[in-house]
């Protein structure tokens, strides 16, 4: 525990810029994943257990393209769609056959794919781990100096597409006619049906986007990360934190929990260079006891 | 035979390894059992699957080449060697119960060792129970052989070590320190014991022979971690002259591409003590000049034909360059065949005999030859060295070699500050 | 009549001792007696979770806590060369069971799919704390170098067969004892939790004290199973504290069956069969797996032991001899599962 270099760096302008604009992009790559997983179990009841594999297999998928047509944007445009669409396969295949089932059988069965995405991974694309996208020849610039700090400049773009597909996100639940029936079925499932709105479909294109978002925060990802089988593991974990701290099935607790959590590992990396993954779930600890609900969760949980 | 796993031929996989298998579980012993009872059985536990699957892919590849080789020429007065290549999955209880089922069941000759560091030591406690000959190949921890306390008889190590390579770092830096002014040092280092490990030994030599070093800070990322931000603009806070690291793999590469963005590498000397892997090289998007590594294997180092020509048959089999531990395995594998033809027995105490001090020519040895260490029974004098890194290949040029009366001396002290010696 | 069903327990378990002992000696290959010790061990750490899941209907995702603080605490004191076994066993479950009522403190208040997370979050803190405290539990590397295993009442673990049958008679013990506790009224008590908890509130049970209680038997469980795992390779190791460890009792529920008393011991026999013979043939042990979990899942829908005692009664049923649907809960079909 070093506190005294942690309120060094907070008393700092370069520091405070270097270690927030870190945080931000780890922060909002994580909202990116989080809200896929908060957004189906929102309507769904549903935890997808197996969304850090959907986050590799959009990192496989972006890879490959870019090996196919050396296009970054079309790399992750195609992980996007392409995870959306193994989503609505995997719901419709699988997971939707469950919904009734107990949580055990939902665990187990996302932990089945699990284990079978990590293996297949390993079959189509080799037991070694492959190297990242890189960047888009846009972003080969030399990095920005803001106040005494370093500041990339591809980070930035991050930060503001991430920051894009929040808004858009919000905007889709509240603007849109699907968004509000989508949030009619997180608080009442039964009248959705009853007012005569197929929810099958509902819930695949629910799975759907969430899976896109899990796709595409991979392929994002990817482009700075190295890929390999098992990746998606520790994402799933900080998803799932994320998720719980913010409020199951809260698109906006999701961005401040990640948020949140983006600050914790860039601070506390700082100060607590050696626990910053206890810290994480130390803090989830915490918010299930004190706050079930989550910190803008609805009551009842 | 060597039924096996391959990688690249399922189906070969599945025509010997479950004709084998088939046969011991359910139940044709007869057959099993004339087969066996010529053969020299090797048991390999190694991890197949999972992100370290490289390890025991490319392990028992080299394996595999020496013992065809050696089955073709008539192997020990006709009994063939045959590998029981096992995947533990990282795991150290499976490994020991791998282990135990090879030595109980299958009464192999010899577990040749292919596992990482901790399921190294399971295997080492279940071979000292049973006296069973046995190599470690792939496990770089010093103590797995230099402490006495868990010293077995009939177990060598076919291994670079963490103090050896801590010497040639700490002397290497040392030097290049003097020539470019390196003063503050910083390290960024997997939080395990070997990193950790890595890290104290290095600073530890490092100040002995560079007594003006400073250590400015610590960055300690959990072991495949994805994101290295914060660790990054921590480094650019610290300003070091240079950053030590023992990095491997995937992390290595994610560290290097992020780092890169940052502009890392122009204003400070990086030191990846397991960059010059060809897998790792390769992967990295844009591998910036001028980075300083240790030889983990290159074709380049030692430069002779010998080396040269193992890399260019494994590469001709296999699709791919060897590892380290693919040398590692080789050396271990040739040392073995020579112990087995020298005392015409699989005896585990005579082997244990004929190994002990034994030299070798071997395309990795330091000056052409390798020696087994006859006090801690650990593979010595093996080509060390750190270059510097060009974008393609040899990916690693003006490479130093270590001297290794120097990494004697420093080895010596460390033992004898651990309370080994 | 409960004194009497004790005493059959007892007989019954006696026999298989007997039994398992025989087999020792007329089955000498010790791979065999590896899959049973395994089974063993495994067995009673999935018995133990099914406490839980089974009979009070908690989803419990970090029950490895109980099982690496039992083989830590145990290592550890073995390590010290001064205890004898039983008593550094003793001190190990009393030590997961403390630990337990600490946490299980905290996760009986959350419910379902967050009590799954809580403990989850609970197992992931000791991992950390394991691998970061590396001058006690030797971080990653695990528990090195071994212990002695002094002799106690004659019985010398270090030879194979006196260990064999020790894990086999501690396994049978405990599996008798758990089935004490789940016929007695405790046990009946914690099904009406699962099946109905506003009317377990209202016959005055009280739920949270009944969970929490469970909660800590099950932990104390699963440490003797974690002792039995330090005793298999003198040591301890880091992953016996990862999620994966917990997910792994988790199978061999499901594979073997929740519903049925010894369900949970099947399905560590299946898992480890299985481990066993898939590794052998191939790498892709995770594919064999998933696919094998899938059809459980979808095709079978419940554990093995389930689908044959399923079986078994409805034979009985069309000959006419009516009988509860299982044999312990005795309400296994009022309790739908798709």
């Amino acid at each position: 525990m070093d506190l005294a270099a942690l309120g060094d760096c907070l008393g700092t302008s370069s520091c405070l810029i270097f270690q927030t604009v870190g945080g931000l992009k780890i922060g909002l790559l994580m909202f990116l994943v989080a809200s896929g997983l908060t957004l189906i179990f929102g309507v769904l009841g549903v935890i997808n257990f197996a969304h850090g594999s959907f986050y590799m297999l959009g990192a496989y998928l972006a890879w490959q393209t870019m090996a196919l047509t050396d296009n970054f944007y079309l790399a992750v445009l195609a992980a996007a769609l392409g995870v959306g669409l193994f989503g609505v396969l995997f719901e419709r295949g699988f997971m939707s056959r469950v919904y009734r089932g107990d949580v055990l059988v939902q665990i187990l069965l996302c932990y089945a794919f699990i284990l079978i995405l990590d293996d297949l991974v390993i079959i189509v694309w080799g037991e070694e781990f492959l190297s990242s996208l890189g960047i888009p020849d846009a972003f080969h610039r030399p990095p920005l100096f803001v106040g005494g700090a370093i500041v990339p400049v591809f980070h930035l773009f991050i930060i503001g597409f991430s920051t894009l597909v929040a808004v858009a996100l919000w905007l889709f639940m509240t603007r849109t006619k699907w968004g509000k029936i989508t949030r009619a079925a997180e608080q009442n499932p039964l009248m959705v049906s009853a007012l005569g709105i197929n929810t099958s479909l509902l819930f695949a294109g629910i799975f759907a986007l969430g899976s896109l978002l899990a796709g595409l925060g991979g392929a994002l990802a990817a482009s700075e990360r190295s890929i390999s089988s098992g990746m998606g593991f520790s994402v799933v974990l900080e998803s799932f934190i994320v998720t719980v701290i913010g409020g199951m099935g809260s698109i906006g607790g999701a961005f401040v929990a990640a948020l949140l959590i983006g600050m914790t590992r860039s601070f506390g990396a700082i100060g607590f260079p050696l626990f910053t993954d206890g810290l994480m779930f130390v803090l989830m600890c915490l918010v299930l006891v004190l706050r079930p609900q989550g910190l803008m969760g609805r009551s009842g949980g | 035979m060597t039924s096996s796993h391959d990688g690249i031929s399922r189906r070969s996989v599945l025509k010997g390894a479950s004709a084998a298998a088939a046969a011991a579980t359910f139940g044709f012993p007869a057959i099993v059992r004339a087969q066996s009872a010529t053969s020299i059985k090797l048991g390999i536990p190694t991890i197949l699957s999972g992100r370290v699957a490289q390890l025991g892919i490319s392990s028992t590849n080299a394996v595999k080449m020496a013992v065809d080789e050696f089955n073709a020429a008539g192997g020990l007065d006709g009994r063939m060697i045959e590998l029981l290549i096992r995947d533990t999955k990282a795991k150290p209880e499976e490994a020991a119960r791998v282990v135990r089922d090879f030595i109980n069941s299958e009464g192999v000759d010899v577990v040749f060792n292919c596992e990482a560091s901790s399921a190294s030591f399971a295997v080492q406690e279940v071979v000292r129970e049973a006296g069973t000959f046995c190599t470690h190949c792939c496990s770089e921890t010093s103590s797995l052989s230099a402490d006495p306390a868990i010293h077995s008889e009939n177990s060598f190590r076919f291994a670079r070590q963490g103090i050896h390579d801590a010497v040639a770092s700490a002397t290497y830096a040392a030097e290049m320190g003097k020539k470019k002014g390196i003063k503050k040092w910083m390290a960024v280092s997997p939080d395990y014991a070997y990193g950790r490990d890595s890290v104290e030994q290095f600073f530890n030599v490092l100040q002995q022979v560079d007594p003006e070093a400073e250590i400015v800070g610590y960055g300690w990322p959990k072991l495949f971690e994805p994101d290295y931000t914060q660790i990054i603009t921590q480094v650019l806070q610290k300003q070091p002259d240079a950053v030590y690291s023992a990095l491997w793999g995937g992390d290595l590469v994610s560290f290097i591409d992020q780092g890169a963005l940052y502009g890392l590498f122009s204003g400070i000397e990086f030191f990846g003590i397991n960059l010059a892997d060809y897998t790792t090289m390769s992967a990295v998007r844009e591998l910036p000049e001028g980075l300083h590594s240790g030889t983990r294997y290159i074709a380049a180092f030692p430069d002779t034909e010998a080396n040269h020509a193992f890399d260019a048959a494994y590469h001709e089999r296999w699709g791919d360059h060897p590892t380290n531990w693919a040398w590692q395995s080789a050396a271990g594998i040739d040392f073995l065949i020579a112990a087995i033809k020298e005392t015409g027995s699989t005896d585990s105490g005579a082997l244990a005999e004929a190994m002990r001090g034994m030299k070798r020519p071997s395309p990795f040895g330091a000056d052409g030859t390798l020696t087994m260490r006859a006090e801690d029974q650990t593979v010595v004098n093996y080509a060390l060295g750190w270059g510097t890194t060009v974008p393609k290949e040899p990916f690693l040029i003006d490479i130093a070699s270590t001297d290794w009366s120097t990494v004697y001396e420093f080895e010596t002290a460390w033992k004898k500050s651990q309370g080994y010696i | 009549m409960k004194h009497e069903t004790f005493l059959k327990d007892v007989a019954i378990g006696i026999g298989v001792v007997l039994l398992l002992a025989l087999l020792f000696q007329v089955i000498t290959d010790p791979g065999i007696h590896d899959l049973i010790i395994k089974t063993c061990i495994f067995g009673l750490f999935a018995l133990s979770l099914n406490l839980l899941v089974g009979y009070l209907g908690l989803v419990a995702f970090g029950h490895a806590t109980g099982f690496a603080t039992g083989a830590y605490v145990f290592g550890l004191l073995m390590q010290t060369g001064t205890w004898t076994i039983p008593a550094a066993m003793g001190v190990a479950v009393v030590a997961a069971a403390a630990l337990a009522a600490v946490i299980g403190a905290f996760c009986i208040r959350a419910r379902e799919i967050y009590f799954a997370f809580l403990t989850l979050a609970f197992q992931m803190i000791l991992y950390s704390a394991i691998i970061s405290f590396v001058s006690l539990t030797g971080g990653d590397q695990g528990l090195m170098g071994g212990y002695p295993k002094p002799p106690f009442l004659g019985i010398d673990l270090s030879r194979p067969f006196d260990y064999y049958l020790f894990v086999c008679g501690v396994t049978v013990i405990c599996v008798i004892l758990l089935r004490q506790v789940i016929q007695s009224p405790f046990g009946y008590a914690l099904r009406m939790i699962r099946d109905n908890h506003e009317r377990s509130y209202f016959l005055g049970i009280q739920v949270k004290l009944y969970q929490w209680i469970a909660f800590v038997i099950a932990s104390a469980l699963a440490a003797v199973s974690g002792v039995m795992m330090s005793l298999f390779v003198t040591g301890a190791f880091p992953n016996f504290a990862y999620w994966s460890m917990s997910a792994e009792p988790l199978f061999m529920i499901l594979l073997g069956g929740m519903q049925t008393f010894l369900g949970p011991l099947l399905g560590a026999f299946i898992l480890q069969l299985l481990n066993d013979l898939v590794t052998e043939h191939t790498r892709y042990y995770g594919l064999v797996l998933g696919l094998v979990i899938l059809f459980f899942i979808l095709g079978l829908r419940r554990g093995l032991l389930d689908v044959v005692w399923d079986k078994v009664s409805d034979r009985r049923r069309k000959a006419g001899t009516v009988r509860p649907a299982s044999p312990v809960t005795g309400d296994a079909e009022a309790r739908e599962r798709s």
